[in-house]
């Protein structure tokens, strides 16, 4: 901004922006309102122009001006055991004020307020000075928003939820908005530990819900009937809960042979001999139902006994093998292999998810401690 | 307010003051300052003023306007003196910019007068971008 007083409506405006950019009092509107204010009384004294910096400063002498001004008023008001200002407080105030310029009259002390030299000089003033109204109009400020309180429960016309509760406090908001919803967040690290407990329990009940069902398909010698509705309710509930999923038929989806750890094996024949044999007969059993579940879980076997290296190395493609692969790559991974055994039906609801979380977590411990230097390589 | 028991002002005298200074007022009713309305009630309520009246308020505007007149009318003289004491050395170059610019110098000498001591930096940057070449300045 140069000092040599350029044209003055620019600057002007580039000062304001300036202001605003470096973001000031607060107060930067009233403080434009009296610089153009000021900018005009000195265009009327004769100015036609002006150096940014002197009108800042007459502004702010201006506003000074009128503050200290409504202050001297104020106490004098108050001095007269007044709380509201009238006309011979500010008459009083501006002779404070003129008293070092000296005014007419100001020699007689005894003079009565309504005749001080000040006034004259005011009136002088009004009657001879150029009629100069303000630029702009503008709109009374600052402004003062209407405060929307909350509505209470008497307002709503709700009854509180509990007797302590005053009717005429704020009423609550939407429960939804407060009350804890249990989000699908497998990937969180805090709730691991609940998801771990949760997946134990789950495993133990899945394990009797198959005892159970092989029971039954040991008393009905058989194939049984249920679940025969392959409409869309039943794809609906695939969506949810593979347990409700409409029975596959075989060969309709490829399934890759899973080779049943022996203690279990052995268990399931000797408690169902139809299990053996079911590939053969073409009918929809029970068993062929929940297999994905009984995959599941024997893998989670599988992986508990034997080298968890083997199921989980294997399926891994080689983009994966990188320094710093999170869980999220992991999962992906292990999606991957879930996909090519063809169970890709079941959804994260069911236990197998949380199986895998704990199985993320050792393939991650496993593969900090094995695979560092080869992810090295394969980055270099 | 407190004189009226004051012996040496005759009472039509006084009468006359009152009626000037309600008829003064009144009129503020008509006049309306340079200094908007909006600005002086904002300050004064700052201040702790109270008071509902227009006329108070327009009385507190048209007081301030007279002292910045003032101050400028000052200003002007100060300028003028300046000028007529340079135009004598360089008449050609005063020529141009004759038109009256208010100055920092100028200000705070006439301000000075009204008890308000401002000091006019020799140099001041009052915007980042002052010490800048012209070219890059007017982005």
């Amino acid at each position: 901004m140069s000092h040599g007083g350029g044209e003055s409506g620019r600057v002007h405006e580039k000062s304001q922006h300036a202001k605003r950019k470096t973001g000031a009092s607060g107060d930067e509107f009233s403080q434009a309102i009296a610089k153009i204010a000021v900018a005009q009384i000195c265009e009327g004294a004769g100015f036609q122009s002006f150096q940014q910096s002197a009108l800042e400063i007459l502004s702010d002498v201006t506003v000074q001006y009128i503050s200290n001004l409504g202050k001297l008023s104020q106490s004098y008001a108050n001095l007269a055991g007044r709380t509201d200002v009238n006309a011979f407080d500010i008459i009083q105030g501006l002779e404070e004020f003129g008293s070092l310029q000296g005014y007419g009259g100001a020699s007689d002390i005894d003079h009565c307020i309504a005749s001080s030299g000040t006034v004259r000089e005011l009136v002088q003033y009004v009657t001879e000075a150029e009629h100069i109204p303000f630029a702009y109009s503008i709109p009374p400020f600052p402004v003062v928003r209407e405060r929307r309180p909350c509505p209470s429960f008497v307002q709503i016309g709700e009854e509180p939820p509990g007797d302590h509760i005053p009717a005429w406090l704020p009423a609550f908001p939407d429960p939804q908005t407060y009350v804890k919803s249990s989000t699908e967040n497998e990937g969180a690290a805090d709730c691991n530990t609940r998801k771990i407990e949760l997946a134990q329990v789950q495993t133990e009940t899945d394990r009797s819900l198959l005892n159970l069902q092989n029971f039954i398909c040991n008393g009905s010698g058989g194939p049984s009937s249920f679940a025969h509705g392959g409409g869309s309710e039943a794809k609906l509930a695939v969506e949810g809960n593979p347990f409700l999923a409409a029975p596959l038929q075989f060969g309709e989806k490829e399934v890759s042979h899973v080779v049943p750890p022996a203690k279990f094996s052995n268990e399931a024949a000797v408690k169902n001999p139809t299990n053996q044999n079911f590939p053969l007969d073409n009918h929809v059993s029970v068993l062929d139902t929940f297999a994905p579940a009984i995959e599941a879980m024997k893998s989670s076997l599988c992986d508990s006994e034997e080298g968890q290296k083997k199921v989980l190395l294997n399926p891994r493609p080689a983009v994966q093998f990188k320094i710093g692969a999170g869980k999220k790559t992991l999962g992906t991974a292990l999606d991957f292999s879930s996909h090519n055994k063809g169970v890709e039906k079941i959804s994260p609801w069911s236990g197998k998810y949380d199986e895998k979380d704990d199985k993320k977590k050792r393939a991650e411990k496993i593969l900090k401690q094995s695979m560092q230097n080869p992810g090295e390589l394969a980055q270099l | 307010m407190n004189h009226t028991n004051n012996p040496q002002q005759p009472n039509d005298a006084r009468h006359d003051d009152d009626a000037a200074l309600t008829e003064f007022l009144s009129s503020l009713m008509d006049y309306t300052p340079t200094i908007p309305d909006e600005l002086v009630e904002h300050y004064l309520a700052k201040s702790g003023f109270q008071c509902p009246d227009v006329r108070l308020v327009r009385l507190v505007a048209v007081a301030t306007q007279k002292f910045v007149a003032e101050v400028a009318s000052d200003a002007l003289q100060q300028c003028r003196a300046r000028q007529s004491t340079v135009v004598k050395d360089k008449r050609e170059k005063q020529q141009k910019d004759k038109r009256p610019i208010l100055t920092m110098e100028d200000l705070s000498k006439a301000l000075r007068d009204y008890g308000v001591n401002v000091k006019h930096q020799e140099y001041f940057a009052d915007s980042p971008s002052t010490g800048m070449d012209p070219a890059s300045r007017d982005e």
